[in-house]
């Protein structure tokens, strides 16, 4: 799950010089992660892991990085 | 690494689908007897940098990017920038001996220069002025916006503000294919033709209302003048908190578009029309690539709301919302790509008509422009050692709607620049504008 999401917001979102030195715990918003792709990663998760994300959680607790976002599809998921 | 061996030797360079859309927009401009679609960045500076340094560091920019050595050219139907005889210069110093009306010089200086037309294969892509007079220094970026978008421009600049050879040589001048080819290139033949009858659908639906333009269009378009106002960081804290707590993390752009249709509707709620339309664009870029520079790489959208809607804050802000989660979860946002190949095929004139014209009601689409740069990340905040304390931005509409609001972010302070066409708009009428629009920001009915 992680190794899709990381493909998603390097190839798709922000660049980062070397993506192999982000590591799942760095701040997405901080390196770039603006309002429109916070929307457009929403749009993937949900496409891709068959959850719905509710308006009410998208908040940089959950936003902040590869983990959280990971932590935050799960408890959906299950 | 040798800079100059870097640089790519040109002929001719063929415009992207993108930088047609802009060209018809420019075309537009010039029909109304304006100088075309001229934009500009000027950063107000806190002293004068070296200006044997500044002219060095754009000499190194033209040589690593040639392209700035051109000018737009037709051959056939088709627009190419092609290297130009003329030996056209890029680099100008204005300079001021009158110790009277400091403030007055800088702004005349730059709308002189953003309202003076000249012809099209006559005009450098962009060119760059250091204004000064006893006080003030201004560093002008003009461009046509064929050239380049916002984005590309704010790299122009970040370039010219790194003093870092090494890092100034990650702005990659290699020929890169446009990012709108480079999307298309990812679609089979019949989901291009899906893509281009959703976007055809999609114009439709929003022509459906007519939209509410503010201009007086019974007078005709003279000059682009502009007002720059800063906020405070306290007012500037205060609206982000408003901003996530209205729209969340997904649209702070939208706060900013919604508080400004409410602020012209409060201006004149009587006007005619069904609803407020603005386009914005969709930046096919990765945040914080320093690549492409050139070329415009974005697809246009549309944020639209019924008059109905306007008085009610809430419900506003949730209707933008909610229209531009459909259009990305409808991939929207990917619809022009097919759209604006096809009509790079067009005559300049039949691809503005298809561009503004509202199908319905044979009106102007737009209410206004709209672009919020976001936060301005210059390295250290300086242009080669100088603070910069204000960023203006500007940019020549056509008439109607003659009016843009472009936003941005500088030093955590807010920065909103309206850009106007007088006779259509009065500076007055801006100013009692802006006054209501940071009433709206600031507002919280909850």
């Amino acid at each position: 799950m992680k190794q899709q999401i990381r493909n998603f917001i390097f190839n798709e979102l922000i660049f980062v010089a070397e993506p192999t030195k982000f590591s799942d715990d760095d701040n997405l918003i901080d390196s770039g992660l603006d309002s429109m792709g916070i929307m457009r990663l929403i749009m993937f998760l949900e496409e891709q892991f068959s959850v719905t994300l509710p308006d009410s959680e998208i908040d940089p607790d959950n936003i902040k990085s590869i983990n959280t976002l990971e932590q935050w599809i799960l408890l959906h998921k299950a | 690494m040798d800079i100059a061996a870097q640089s790519i030797m040109i002929k001719t360079h063929p415009l992207n689908p993108a930088d047609y859309f802009t060209l018809a927009m420019d075309e537009e401009i010039r029909n109304e007897n304006m100088p075309g679609s001229l934009c500009g960045f000027a950063l107000e500076l806190e002293q004068l940098p070296s200006i044997v340094t500044l002219k060095l560091r754009i000499a190194e920019f033209g040589e690593r990017f040639p392209l700035v050595h051109t000018t737009l050219k037709q051959h056939g139907k088709r627009f190419f920038w092609s290297e130009n005889s003329f030996n056209l210069p890029i680099y100008f110093e204005h300079v001021s001996e009158n110790l009277i009306d400091q403030n007055t010089y800088h702004k005349d200086c730059i709308l002189q220069l953003l309202n003076t037309k000249q012809p099209r294969e006559e005009q450098p892509p962009i060119t760059f002025h250091l204004i000064q007079s006893a006080t003030k220094t201004t560093f002008l970026m003009r461009w046509m916006h064929p050239f380049c978008d916002a984005r590309g421009a704010d790299l122009i600049l970040k370039y010219l503000c790194t003093d870092d050879i090494k890092k100034r040589l990650s702005f990659n001048p290699l020929e890169i294919e446009p990012l709108v080819d480079q999307q298309m290139a990812k679609y089979p033949w019949w989901q291009k033709i899906s893509l281009f009858i959703k976007a055809k659908r999609y114009i439709s639906q929003i022509d459906q209302l007519r939209s509410i333009i503010h201009a007086d269009i019974t007078l005709k378009p003279k000059k682009l003048n502009f007002q720059t106002y800063t906020l405070t960081l306290e007012q500037t804290q205060k609206i982000k908190i408003l901003t996530r707590q209205y729209v969340g993390l997904t649209g702070t752009s939208l706060y900013y578009l919604g508080c400004f249709m409410r602020a012209l509707h409060v201006m004149d709620s009587n006007q005619i029309g069904d609803a407020y339309c603005t386009p914005y664009v969709f930046n096919l870029r990765k945040n914080k690539a320093l690549n492409p520079i050139l070329g415009n790489h974005v697809a246009p959208l549309f944020a639209q709301a019924p008059k109905s809607l306007v008085t009610h804050r809430s419900a506003l802000f949730q209707h933008l919302k909610q229209q531009n989660n459909n259009a990305i979860r409808e991939k929207l946002d990917y619809a022009f790509l097919p759209a604006m190949k096809a009509a790079s095929w067009l005559s300049l004139e039949r691809y503005g008509n298809e561009l503004r014209k509202s199908m319905g009601t044979n009106s102007e689409r737009s209410s206004f422009w709209f672009s919020d740069i976001g936060s301005v990340e210059l390295p250290n905040n300086q242009l080669l050692g100088s603070s910069i304390n204000k960023v203006l931005h500007l940019c020549q509409i056509t008439s109607p709607p003659a009016l843009a609001f472009l936003s941005c972010q500088l030093n955590q302070q807010l920065s909103f620049s309206y850009n106007f066409i007088e006779p259509l708009f009065t500076p007055e009428w801006i100013t009692a504008l802006h006054k209501i629009m940071v009433e709206e920001l600031l507002t919280n009915t909850t």
